[in-house]
């Protein structure tokens, strides 16, 4: 009688240590991101810089060839991106790097330039990582070929889920030289293999 | 053998060890993404242009309604002289004109209130002669059918009063009068011989019409000529894609570990265990006591 209650009394014990330990294993080892090195602040790009055009000359713009955002530490060479079969945005095979959607406007000519890029890889942050840090104000370079910077400044930071993706206000004509950042954010859905929103940074070229 | 004390006491810790580890778990789960600052993007976009041939220079001021302080200023505007396009907050505005170099606080010669919406786009201009100058109010258009360029022609001639216009054999403007504008015309991308020809005098220039773009070309007096300047209006994605972007493999997610409920559930019945038995204990002890 008495060694069959200290049996349960022990085993009852053993289930509680156990139990409090994978308790506290779980709440440990879930719920964790991959570490993240801070942003490294870079500095800012040296050129040329780009005049607003003048409404009466359209000289052409050449295409871009790296993209530095010093806030956020971003500074990628460019790849040229097209759209896919279904008629949507291409990306970049790797998280790596950003590219230019060449249906849209050069970064710096009249219209809104679209660069897209990841906010991460399998396994850790891609180049857009940090895009939602972004502040109003913030400026971004784009180094065109030939070398001149066309510089932009941010104008707003939105996010929005991608079944409400405002497409003409992302991607749509505008009367001056813009650009638009295009990243993942919000919610990932393991079912789908994907992010439910989206992050557009909104910037204007600066003088 | 432990006493049915000491067993209360480590239950007691058992217990307090259990609930700190569930409290531990609750900390931690709600790691969401902070979602980035939402600003609202309602701008719309304006600029200022003089087109009339004999009025000398001015001063274009640019208010919002209700404030007295200039949002901007242009100095020394001279004929056929357009600004780039200011990006400004939907609402209100009035310009005003003032002769070049008049004081800031002087009545100007001319003033128009307009009322922009965001998301779109218009030119003010200085139109007609001189003696009957007016401030006009374009609504200047962005979207372009797909593929396609569209223009517009804005007669600013004093010297020929009626002008025709014509990219390549389509014509633009038919005996447009001075001081009046053409609506936008769709035309093929693509590098087109543009010819105005007035009463006595005509000129030609080629300009490139990009796929998604749109334009105004404006008809000016160069002394004792006829001047086309080609304006880009907008210009768009020659197609826009379709819905959202890609952009994320989910590497950086945050994932749940190994699931808590089987844990909890073990700590629960080893309780359930421990007190039954410590219970069971405590009468065997009492009764082993009576039994003395």
């Amino acid at each position: 009688m008495r060694l069959g209650a200290s049996a349960v009394v022990a085993a009852g014990l053993l289930a509680v240590g156990g139990g409090s330990v994978g308790l506290i294993l779980a709440s440990q080892s879930g719920y964790t991101s991959p570490r993240v090195a801070p942003a490294v602040r870079l500095p800012v790009p040296l050129g040329t810089v780009l005049g607003t055009p003048s409404p009466a000359v359209v000289k052409p713009v050449p295409g871009p060839a790296e993209l530095t955002i010093p806030a956020i530490g971003v500074r990628t060479s460019l790849i040229r991106l097209g759209l896919t079969k279904t008629g949507a945005l291409q990306v970049p095979p790797t998280a790596a790097i950003a590219g230019w959607y060449t249906g849209s406007p050069a970064p710096g000519a009249v219209g809104s330039a679209v660069i897209a890029g990841h906010v991460d890889s399998y396994a850790g942050p891609g180049v857009f990582y940090r895009l939602r840090e972004l502040r109003p104000g913030d400026r971004i370079y784009v180094k065109q070929q030939g070398g001149t910077l066309a510089v932009f400044s941010v104008s707003s930071v939105d996010l929005y889920r991608k079944s409400q993706f405002p497409t003409s206000r992302v991607y749509g004509p505008t009367p001056t030289p813009e650009l638009r950042l295009i990243t993942c954010g919000g919610t990932f859905d393991p079912q789908l293999g994907s992010y439910l929103s989206n992050v557009v940074v909104y910037s204007v070229l600066s003088g | 053998m432990i006493t049915p004390k000491a067993l209360r006491r480590r239950i007691t810790f058992l217990l307090a060890a259990g609930l700190t580890a569930l409290g531990l778990f609750a900390f931690a789960a709600p790691a969401a993404m902070a979602s980035p600052t939402v600003i609202a993007g309602s701008t719309g976009w304006l600029r200022l242009a003089h087109l009339s041939p004999n009025t000398p220079a001015v001063d274009v001021y640019l208010y919002s309604l209700g404030n007295s302080n200039a949002k901007v200023v242009l100095k020394h505007v001279s004929y056929g002289t357009v600004s780039p396009y200011q990006t400004v907050a939907a609402g209100s505005y009035v310009v005003a004109m003032r002769a070049a170099g008049a004081a800031a606080g002087s009545p100007p010669v001319l003033s128009t209130s307009i009322k922009v919406v965001a998301g779109h786009a218009y030119t003010v201009a200085g139109m007609g002669p001189k003696s009957g100058l007016r401030l006009q109010v374009l609504d200047d258009t962005l979207t372009t059918p797909p593929g396609r360029s569209l223009v517009r022609v804005v007669q600013a001639s004093l010297a020929q009063t009626t002008v025709t216009v014509t990219a390549g054999s389509q014509v633009l403007a038919h005996s447009l009068a001075f001081g009046s504008v053409t609506s936008y015309q769709s035309v093929a991308p693509g590098t087109w011989k543009v010819t105005v020809a007035g009463q006595s005098k005509s000129a030609s220039k080629t300009f490139t019409l990009t796929a998604d773009t749109t334009h105004t070309i404006v008809v000016l007096d160069d002394p004792g000529n006829l001047e086309l300047v080609d304006l880009t209006d907008a210009a768009g994605s020659s197609a826009l894609p379709a819905g959202a972007a890609g952009t994320g493999f989910g590497g950086m997610v945050s994932r749940p570990g190994s699931s808590p409920l089987p844990w909890a559930a073990a700590v629960a019945l080893g309780l359930i265990m421990v007190s039954l038995g410590g219970l069971r204990l405590r009468r065997a002890g009492v009764r082993g006591s009576h039994s003395r």
